[in-house]
């Protein structure tokens, strides 16, 4: 059981750490990207071809991560953050769609369809960090840095301008802000941080394929963001309890015929999200507009 | 005293027989958890539904049979046919339900699941994925399925018989797919055939008109695909629908009540192991007679092969309990690498290095909505 446990808190931590580097897209500065996954994705690519090709180490891995990451985001951010709202969520798509293809027929750098198998046990500076409480501890100490960083950044100038530009892009402009390049490094900045989490989720699963960083990884990420509540710390964590712990309690409950347990599964927890939505509109963690 | 003294060892260790019997009697009849690693929900669940409905009915002759002197449970967890999914359930599977024995099936999952149950030391058996790459997984993987580089081999006699030597293929380009690439452009250089055209789709994609018009100008005597779900179907209507009237081939996948029950599939050539529903061995007419008293219909590959991966469990923890050894993933392990041949559906079924299984092969055709044997 401790086994388990421990696999679902490394899981959820990772998430955590995907979760909140969306949180700042979307929760700060109002930018709705479906594209998240694509940069969980490079982050997880480029960390395990670093544990492959050179050496296991999750520093360096996550250091490739989220520099592959924050690069490639340039690529959507520089032309797509031209346009607002819904286009930005369309030309976000448009890139996810791309990305899942790309994964597929880089035979060389992703394995294609089959993906990269035997991915090594992780060290970090030398030392073995594999057994299981080791490395959850290790995206713990990761996810608190990438936390304090957040909340620092969103109470500086940074951070305001951002919450400025979310809540009124005209306004901000009209007070000097440079609307375009603070979204470009809000951009580069939470896709940085995914890829550090995708780096740490090649280690924890030592196998990556396409299958992992679909449109519906995308969904999944944002409705954690969106279901725990934006624009707060631990909003986007409660999401990530919630909807990656939820289907695993459920398999816990007897009742359910062990036939019957997806089908049943789904069910429940799509109806506990429309209730959420309906009763908790801002999130179960979030704050209305009015007391942001 | 000395009386005494035996009498107070005595008493304690009545004492602590009468302790530890309950104990025992519960561990000797603690059932055996074997569990499933399917996809239960989402559009692959039509897959979970058909490999979980061929183990449950070999549960069913285990059980009337008396085979093993414990029972048997299952404990069953949804993949979601996705690595994560996969990775998740197989930890719950070997460290929360304990169990010995895990019935997997999809590449992604497999590959997830296998480093987790390899560490846990469990039995995993694959009836579902073919790719060539779920070979050596890992010491604790096996499939009882051949892989398709198998069903290829088979194939090219055939091919090489009925005079078809222009091969048009459309494969999805994953390690599926590219092993049948490769067997395809050397088996057929070597029987005088030739690979006319090679069209690679993604695994989602729906729509073939434009595939179906590149294949048609290509002039195959015939057209092989090697895809999978609910892709196949569609593929077939699709090349039919454009004017494609050349024989279609493909592999085991074929094999799923949908491609079987589509009209377009009239004539579509499958090759599969073994399933001679007519075969006279004891196991495969038992399985069959009671697959088609239970389900009113013939039983599909996939129903044979997780009804084999359950049976196999069986014989091996049969083999286990006869010699006194307690039945864990290691000594399953150790008695399958020891036994070897296994008396299964479709006839005898040889594990060989390298996790794979050789099983007698068979080209089939489908006529008037069923699989038939041709050769």
């Amino acid at each position: 059981m401790t086994a388990y446990l421990l696999n679902l808190a490394t899981l959820a931590t990772i998430f955590g750490i995907l979760a909140a580097s969306l949180n700042l897209l979307i929760g700060y500065a109002g930018i709705f990207s479906v594209a998240h996954a694509v940069f969980f994705g490079l982050g997880a690519y480029a960390g395990a071809q670093v544990a492959m090709l050179l050496v296991p180490d999750v520093l360096l891995a996550c250091l490739a991560g989220g520099a592959v990451a924050a690069l490639l985001s340039l690529g959507l951010a520089l032309p797509a953050l031209r346009v607002r709202g819904e286009y930005f969520v369309a030309a976000s798509l448009g890139l996810q769609m791309m990305a899942v293809t790309v994964f597929s027929e880089a035979h060389a750098l992703t394995g294609g369809h089959g993906g990269l198998v035997g991915i090594p046990l992780p060290t970090l500076l030398g030392f073995d960090v594999s057994a299981q409480g080791v490395f959850l501890t290790v995206c713990l100490a990761v996810l608190a840095l990438i936390l304090l960083a957040i909340r620092m950044l969103m109470r500086g100038s940074f951070g305001r301008s951002l919450m400025a530009i979310r809540d009124s892009e005209s306004a901000a402009e009209a007070f000097g802000k440079d609307v375009r390049q603070l979204k470009t490094l809000v951009v580069v900045l939470g896709c940085a941080l995914a890829g550090v989490g995708g780096a740490l989720f090649s280690f924890y699963m030592m196998f990556v394929n396409v299958e992992s960083f679909t449109l519906e990884q995308s969904i999944l990420i944002m409705a954690m963001v969106i279901i725990g509540g934006t624009a707060t710390l631990a909003g986007p964590l409660v999401g990530v309890l919630l909807l990656l712990l939820l289907p695993a309690a459920l398999s816990f409950l007897p009742f359910i015929p062990p036939t019957q347990i997806g089908a049943v599964q789904q069910f429940i927890y799509g109806l506990a999200m429309a209730l959420l939505m309906i009763f908790r509109p801002a999130g179960i963690a979030g704050q209305s507009a009015g007391r942001r | 005293m000395k009386q005494y003294g035996l009498n107070r060892r005595g008493f304690v260790a009545a004492g602590a027989a009468a302790l530890v019997a309950p104990r025992l009697a519960l561990a000797q009849s603690s059932p055996y958890v074997v569990g499933t690693l399917f996809p239960m929900s989402g559009p692959n669940a039509e897959y979970g539904s058909l490999f979980t409905k061929g183990i449950e009915l070999a549960l069913e002759h285990i059980r009337a049979d008396n085979m093993l002197k414990r029972p048997i449970t299952m404990a069953v967890q949804d993949s979601l046919a996705t690595p994560q999914g996969g990775a998740v359930g197989m930890t719950k599977l070997a460290n929360v339900d304990k169990a010995v024995w895990v019935m997997i099936g999809f590449t992604g999952v497999s590959k997830a699941a296998a480093p987790i149950g390899t560490r846990s030391k469990v039995m995993m058996i694959n009836g579902g994925g073919v790719g060539p790459d779920l070979a050596g997984l890992s010491p604790y993987y096996w499939n009882v399925i051949p892989l398709v580089n198998q069903e290829v081999r088979v194939l090219l006699p055939w091919l090489q018989k009925e005079k078809l030597k222009r091969i048009a293929l459309i494969y999805v380009d994953d390690p599926l797919g590219n092993s049948v690439v490769q067997e395809l452009r050397k088996g057929l250089a070597e029987t005088g055939g030739e690979l006319v055209g090679a069209h690679s789709i993604p695994p989602a994609t729906q729509q073939f008109a434009a595939i179906a018009a590149r294949v048609r100008d290509s002039k195959p005597d015939a057209v092989y695909f090697a895809s999978y779900g609910a892709q196949q179907s569609q593929i077939i209507k699709q090349l039919r629908d454009n004017g494609i009237t050349q024989q279609i081939i493909t592999y085991s996948a074929g094999t799923i009540p949908s491609v079987v029950g589509l009209p377009e599939s009239e004539g579509l050539i499958v090759t599969s192991q073994v399933s001679d529903w007519e075969q006279g061995d004891e196991v495969t007419q038992r399985f069959v007679k009671d697959w088609r008293a239970k389900h009113n219909g013939d039983p599909t590959s996939y129903n044979q092969n997780y009804y084999n991966a359950m049976r196999l469990f069986a014989l091996l923890a049969q083999g286990l309990e006869k010699a006194g050894t307690e039945v864990t993933g290691e000594t399953l392990l150790a008695e399958l690498q020891r036994v070897r041949r296994f008396p299964l559906v479709g006839g005898e079924g040889v594990l060989e290095d390298g996790g794979t299984m050789a099983m007698p092969l068979q080209i089939g055709q489908i006529r008037n909505g069923r699989l038939q044997k041709i050769a």
